[in-house]
């Protein structure tokens, strides 16, 4: 899967844990200064035995590049494509660094340092914390902005709309709201 | 006339609270507001009023038998008649969210504008009555994925219940946000304008600590600017003041949580 297109090499699994928000995966990553990568796969995953996942590379503990397997897209379109409601499954692994250095050197999938903080787990805080930890050469702007990204996905849209729809009719049943609807 | 806005964002975080209040005051120059604490779960809005120890307040209007006037729970504060709520556990238990219909049809005869600061969740029939019975929703949200996904499912959740979208107003927007192209494209998908983008800032933090709203703690704020310029993109309809009230009178009373 990700780890084969992106042509990462297997890591050392450093933590493993279903998380209600990507904020979680992201900061533990920050925290423990990870060099390696990080899979994150949605609740939607997680239920349906499919395959889409996110991966994010880190050098110590800020990300560098982002891939989701299932869209083929890189760099912030694919947390754009990431962005599912969670909880998520999220497994970091160890890399050495000389190991991931190749890896890294694929501008097209890369993500400014706080872009996966600030806009995937809406954490503003960790994004600055994670800038903070950032070396400068890697505090450029971003091209283009996830979110128009997100917002340009008009089939993903319609999708959360459709969920929603369906969502708020089968709750107006369940709390017995079915004659207010419309 | 009275129209009733839902202030309603679908989680905790965006500044709802400031936004409603904020909205309420620029609006108080132009129409008669009301400002009702319908987070009766959460409630928060009395430490941005100044109205920490008010007493009696939302919850006692909600609680059954108790028979306090609504007009004690009033308080007229910045131009504007706020009701806050309470924040005690014991309150909240005892309060029957259903009432909040009855509260809201009585204050709707005698104002021009209603706005319900709303539960930042659509998880219970108490948190999502306000959407259901509000005549539209004002959408606050961040400039961020995972809140535009919440925002998405506020307007289909109101939809449902045939509630529009009176507009969305960006809040907490930070230098490098690429605003007027995520303002472009969210335009796409809600029923109502993109009312501003109200940049971060900290006097909004400055004046929830001192017990103020934003437009009186810091007028001249920019952000206090940006919710001026939310309020004047709101055009508010004209409604029946009886209309409203028995469309609250005859909404279906929810259970209590």
């Amino acid at each position: 899967m990700s780890a084969e297109t992106l042509r990462l090499p297997r890591g050392e699994l450093v933590r493993s844990r279903v998380v209600s928000d990507p904020a979680t995966a992201l900061g533990a990553a920050l925290e423990r200064g990870l060099t390696g990568y990080a899979v994150l796969e949605p609740q939607e995953t997680l239920l349906l035995d499919g395959d889409a996942a996110g991966v994010l590379t880190f050098d110590d503990g800020v990300p560098v590049l982002a891939y989701h397997t299932e869209s083929d897209r890189g760099g912030p379109a694919a947390l754009a494509d990431l962005a599912e409601p969670g909880p998520y499954r999220a497994d970091l692994y160890a890399l050495d660094a000389t190991d991931l250095a190749p890896v890294h050197d694929t501008p097209e999938l890369e993500v400014p340092p706080g872009m996966p903080a600030e806009r995937l787990a809406g954490d503003p805080d960790l994004a600055d914390r994670t800038r903070a930890a950032a070396p400068d050469d890697r505090l450029d702007d971003a091209d283009e902005d996830p979110v128009a990204s997100f917002l340009e996905d008009e089939a993903k849209i319609e999708a959360i709309q459709a969920e929603a729809r369906e969502e708020a009719r089968e709750r107006a049943a369940e709390w017995g709201l079915d004659d207010e609807l419309v | 006339m009275v129209e009733v806005f839902a202030v309603a964002s679908g989680k905790g975080g965006t500044g709802k609270t400031t936004s409603t209040l904020a909205l309420g005051m620029a609006l108080a120059d132009e129409y008669d507001v009301t400002v009702i604490d319908a987070d009766t779960g959460m409630a928060n809005l009395l430490f941005h009023a100044g109205l920490d120890d008010a007493e009696p307040t939302l919850h006692d209007l909600l609680i059954e038998g108790t028979d306090v006037p609504v007009q004690q729970a009033v308080y007229e504060r910045f131009g504007m008649s706020v009701v806050p709520c309470g924040t005690s556990l014991a309150g909240f238990q005892a309060a029957d969210p259903g009432r909040l219909r009855n509260v809201v049809a009585d204050l709707a005869a005698d104002t021009d504008v209603l706005l319900l600061d709303s539960p930042a969740a659509l998880d219970s029939k108490s948190a999502v009555l306000p959407v259901v019975l509000a005549d539209r929703v004002v959408v606050v949200l961040q400039p961020t994925i995972p809140s535009l996904s919440d925002g998405l499912k506020v307007q289909e959740y109101a939809r449902s219940y045939g509630t529009g979208t009176a507009g969305v107003l960006f809040n907490k927007v930070r230098e490098g946000d690429d605003l007027d192209r995520v303002a472009d494209r969210t335009e796409k998908y809600f029923d109502g304008p993109v009312l501003a983008g109200v940049p971060d800032s900290d006097a909004a933090r400055a004046a929830r600590r001192a017990g103020e709203p934003l437009l009186a703690h810091a007028p001249d704020d920019d952000a206090a600017a940006a919710f001026r310029e939310a309020a004047a993109a709101l055009t508010v309809r004209d409604g029946e003041s009886g209309d409203v009230a028995d469309r609250f009178r005859s909404a279906v009373v929810p259970e209590s949580p």
